[in-house]
């Protein structure tokens, strides 16, 4: 009978400390919201001009491929 | 509800190795507790064989929640403990000594339990001294806590080292300052009656000799 006792109290308190820590576990953060942002860019005439780049929604991602740079 | 959160996301594993590393301590801290009370007599004798029972049965449970502990690391996918790493120290791949005092912990914890078993076969005097092992798995279980568990960090630590050493401590304390109740002495048998010869006759033989 004991043991019985002991094994219930045992798991209610396993419970309630799962409970609490699941309760207090941080979230991972939310998805930045899309701001759009302003990139100082220079012609060819060697004048600079501020270009404002949209921002998409889709999350940004490390690209594994990049664009062959072109010639001349 | 389980399989809910584990297909939500949540980490389940790694949230019971958690929960029942907490419990498995705060069940051998209160384990570790009634031992010390019932060494020390302050529940009185009447309750001796109830917070005896208790005591063995705690530290069960305690063991118990210690295997659920390991289970959870086992199954966790992001740790990826193996069985040579949660039964062997020295062999865990992240801090190494904090974890290694936690497996010593477990051993001395079934060596332990498994003692008031076959005390009549190793003698009072082996378990005795086998029992004294018993500070020394709370402390290292402490050290082990209070170094790997995630959950006691900082001033937590503090604040639950404090909360399981003060009662342990006090009671360790009283045990050592409180007198040994010394062996029940037998009643003295009375002593046989004395079949000498009065002292003038012991006398009249001296004096012969001499002569």
């Amino acid at each position: 009978m004991r043991t019985i006792w002991a094994t219930v109290l045992a798991t209610w308190a396993l419970f309630a400390v799962l409970a609490v820590l699941a309760w207090t576990r941080p979230q991972p953060a939310t998805t930045q919201q899309a701001v759009p942002q302003a990139v100082v860019v220079k012609g060819k005439n060697g004048k600079s001009s501020i270009v404002v780049v949209k921002a998409s929604a889709s999350s940004s991602h490390a690209t594994t491929r990049t664009s062959p740079v072109a010639a001349g | 509800m389980i399989l809910l959160a584990a297909t939500s996301g949540t980490p389940v594993a790694w949230l019971v190795a958690r929960a029942a590393g907490l419990v498995a301590f705060g069940v051998l801290t209160l384990s570790v507790t009634l031992g010390l009370a019932l060494s020390t007599k302050l529940l009185g004798n009447r309750r001796g064989k109830l917070v005896l029972g208790w005591h063995q049965t705690l530290m069960w449970t305690g063991l118990g929640m210690v295997v659920l502990h390991i289970a959870g690391l086992l199954l966790d996918p992001v740790l990826r403990f193996g069985f040579v790493a949660v039964l062997v120290p020295g062999t865990a791949p992240w801090r190494p000594i904090p974890v290694a005092a936690g497996i010593v912990t477990l051993w001395l914890m079934l060596a332990l339990a498994s003692s008031f078993h076959v005390r009549r076969q190793i003698g009072q005097r082996r378990w005795r001294l086998l029992h004294y092992a018993s500070s020394l798995a709370f402390a290292l279980g402490l050290y082990h806590a209070i170094n790997v568990g995630s959950d006691l960090t900082g001033n937590r630590g503090l604040i639950f080292a404090g909360i399981v050493l003060a009662p342990v401590l006090w009671l360790a304390y009283a045990r050592i300052l409180m007198p040994r109740q010394k062996p029940r002495k037998t009643p003295a048998r009375p002593a046989p009656v004395a079949t000498q010869p009065p002292l003038a006759d012991v006398g009249d033989v001296g004096t012969s000799v001499t002569a």
